[in-house]
């Protein structure tokens, strides 16, 4: 096959045509995936940007209101409930998640008898349905007969936290939760991260004497940076994007204390027809994960160049 | 080389037209959906939103009646998960959708639908001579104006476990006080070979505290003032207390429903609407349940006359985008008339239209509890719509809906609670 291209055709066609080609083909190849990123994300992002200066209910016209939208952002107390619980699910979620997901790996990247069972276990919460993961972890969580409060309980603790009924508890039973769901996929990457290490920085290492824990904090960890640069990058945009299991396990309460921007988005937009206050939340949404995967971004060469 | 070249750029042209195929078969399913057509032979396909079908035996009564009565017209049900029907039908709507009647299951959504100009005028039809003798009509009435027609007028009663009763020995009576009720429901609570019996179920929902309370005090919902619910309040979180209702938290976090709680002998009394009466009578048709059950009116404050309630119709509505605007409001005025009613009477569920021979005829059903009390019960003195209609209506809704959790889970207290609804329902909605 290399050979075919190496080799000169009998008939070359002109140069231009033939990068015309090219560029042709390679838009033929991304085009299926292209025309549904941009009919379904692209075409729609687009109008929901312009939507964030309009007053729209769906059915009539489009009335012109420039940053009301925005002004009324700044007034409302929701808005800012939901902010600080998106800001809060993800100081949860991230570090918990990552810790969660790279012990794990590091657990499971050794020969072990039955490693690809235990592998496949921690990645089962990831593909199991989220709804059947929600209503699972209810019951578990359940303040008064679930098997979490019975355990602790039993370990001395004579006043457990009341979980998804209580306002203090429901945000960190959802993180728990949601760590339990995500930590498997988050594995994977770092398995095949560690399995890129070569052996031979251990070897050295173990040879000059190098205990464990050194070895993890200067081989392990500078090697997996561009995993986990990945997995901080995905995992900040999933967790301020959050809302399926949120909706499922507590829909925002009790009261407003679960209470997420996707989900005032979705209720703003869909359930009360406010299309446009409800653009202009998903915009300052987006403007802030773009902000934070930016700095992430610019953090991260600062450091590939030191 | 050159041959295996050739078959591969086949393969991809291949591959490419398969591709685009799919790409516009995607198209496609986003452009149409849920439109009636007209089938051949001159006949009309109806299509109507139901929420699910399989366990609302009135939606199939209703459609056989009606499709008996016009053969030119087939119903064509869109089925919908009665948990998701309000998010659905909002979404639905909002994309355009020409689904032709719209089943309106509540006043709440209602009111969203026709301030959005989502539904067709049906004035005609309800001021005309049928039309204005249905109960529950008021409520779709907005600035003079009617975009539904009510078939069932629901309310709440009590609905109790005889067994029970006459197992501890006390007597329901038809005029019941709610001090009178907290102190059966306490007698009542017990443990039955390890399992618990509550005295009273109250579901989740607000209205079960804060509807009553309006009903009963005249309060209003919409009003920014909420020291009207205090009484209530103070009563559900005692019995709570006591253990003789199932703790909120845990009602929520196991989604708790009201029927398993009732049909399986856990609760002893259950404040609910009239809806579940068919939910019984089928699950006891079926032999899901052996439960001896019973009505009666709802408790009332001390020293009221009459029995007071609340309740609320439900209505089919015409789609602004229908294309069978006539057939569709055939339908319509069918399902709130005589004929409507009699069908779905027979399945146990309350028709708008009301009169002393479809209510003799309900009582006659195969399974209806058919002592005096129960009879009473079906003719409440006063029956007051659940929430009031108005732009703020969903907007409000939401408020007393969190702070009705915040105050039965313990969060905020009576007075705590009640003083942020009135906060919030002023700066956030009425300002």
């Amino acid at each position: 096959m290399a050979q075919v291209i190496t080799q000169p055709a009998p008939e070359t066609p002109p140069r231009k045509r033939r990068a015309w080609r090219g560029v042709l083909v390679g838009w033929s190849f991304i085009l299926p995936n292209f025309l549904g990123f941009a009919l379904f994300t692209l075409v729609p992002m687009l109008a929901a940007f312009a939507l964030a200066f309009v007053d729209w209910d769906s059915y009539r016209t489009p009335e012109w209101v420039g940053l009301d939208n925005f002004q009324r952002l700044l007034r409302d107390e929701t808005f800012f409930v939901a902010l600080r619980n998106t800001l809060y699910y993800a100081a949860g979620h991230i570090p918990l998640t990552l810790a969660a997901a790279l012990g794990l790996a590091l657990a499971l990247n050794r020969r072990l008898r039955g490693v690809g069972f235990f592998r496949t276990a921690a990645f089962f919460p990831y593909i199991t349905s989220l709804v059947a993961v929600a209503v699972v972890w209810n019951m578990l969580f359940n303040p008064t007969a679930g098997p979490v409060n019975q355990i602790l309980q039993a370990l001395g603790v004579d006043d457990p936290p009341r979980w998804a009924a209580s306002t203090d508890w429901a945000m960190p039973a959802v993180i728990i939760t949601s760590v339990w769901r995500d930590m498997g996929y988050y594995m994977v990457l770092f398995l095949a991260g560690l399995q890129a290490i070569p052996k031979e920085y251990h070897e050295a290492a173990r040879v000059d004497g190098a205990n464990a824990w050194h070895r993890f904090r200067r081989i392990t960890l500078p090697c997996l940076r561009p995993t986990t640069f990945f997995v901080v990058v995905m995992l900040t945009i999933q967790s301020f994007k959050v809302l399926d299991l949120i909706v499922v396990m507590t829909d925002g309460g009790p009261g407003r204390s679960t209470l997420v921007l996707a989900q005032l988005v979705y209720r703003e937009g869909i359930t009360e027809g406010r299309f446009g206050y409800s653009s202009a939340i998903a915009l300052v949404l987006f403007v802030i994960v773009l902000t934070v995967t930016v700095v992430q971004f610019r953090l991260n060469e600062r450091r590939s160049d030191r | 080389m050159i041959a295996s070249k050739a078959g591969k750029r086949r393969r991809f042209v291949r591959c490419t037209g398969v591709a685009a195929a799919l790409a516009l078969a995607v198209t496609a399913c986003g452009g149409g959906g849920g439109s009636g057509e007209q089938a051949s032979g001159g006949k009309t396909t109806l299509t109507v939103t139901v929420w699910n079908l399989a366990k609302t035996p009135e939606f199939t009564a209703l459609f056989d009646a009606f499709q008996r009565a016009n053969p030119d017209i087939t119903i064509k049900p869109v089925d919908i998960l009665a948990d998701d029907y309000p998010e659905k039908v909002t979404t639905m709507l909002a994309g355009g959708d020409r689904t032709d009647v719209i089943t309106m299951k509540n006043v709440t959504d209602y009111s969203r639908y026709s301030s959005r100009g989502q539904l067709v005028d049906i004035t005609d039809l309800a001021t005309s001579a049928d039309g204005a003798k249905l109960a529950g009509l008021p409520a779709f009435n907005v600035q003079g104006k009617y975009y539904a027609l009510p078939y069932r007028q629901d309310f709440w009663l009590l609905y109790y476990n005889k067994k029970y009763f006459e197992q501890a020995g006390v007597k329901m009576t038809d005029h019941l006080t709610w001090d009178e009720y907290a102190k059966l429901a306490r007698t009542l609570t017990k443990e039955k070979g390890g399992k618990k019996v509550y005295g009273a179920y109250h579901h989740t929902w607000r209205s079960v505290v804060q509807a009553i309370a309006a009903a009963q005090t005249g309060g209003d919902q919409l009003g920014g003032d909420y020291s009207f619910f205090r009484d209530q309040y103070q009563l559900a979180l005692g019995l709570q207390k006591d253990g003789a209702t199932l703790d909120f938290g845990t009602a929520k976090a196991q989604k708790s429903d009201y029927k398993t709680m009732f049909e399986s002998g856990a609760t002893a009394m259950l404040p609910m609407g009239t809806w579940y009466i068919a939910g019984i009578l089928s699950a006891k048709e079926k032999g899901a349940t052996d439960v001896d059950w019973a009505l009666a009116p709802m408790p009332q404050r001390p020293g009221a006359t009459g029995a007071t309630t609340f309740g609320s119709p439900t209505a089919f509505a015409v789609n602004r985008r229908t294309e069978h605007a006539d057939a569709a409001k055939k339908f319509v005025r069918f399902a709130a008339g005589p004929a409507g009613a009699e069908a779905i009477g027979k399945v146990g569920v309350v028709p708008a239209l009301q009169s002393p021979e479809i209510t003799k005829a309900y009582f006659s059903l195969k399974g209806m509890p058919a002592d005096e009390i129960s009879k009473k019960a079906f003719q409440p003195g006063k029956v007051v719509l659940e929430m009031p209609v108005s732009e703020h209506t969903s907007d409000i809704d939401t408020i007393l809906n969190e702070e009705h959790e915040l105050i039965m889970v313990g969060d905020k207290s009576i007075d705590e609670g009640i003083g942020s609804m009135g906060d919030r329902v002023k700066s956030e909605v009425l300002d």
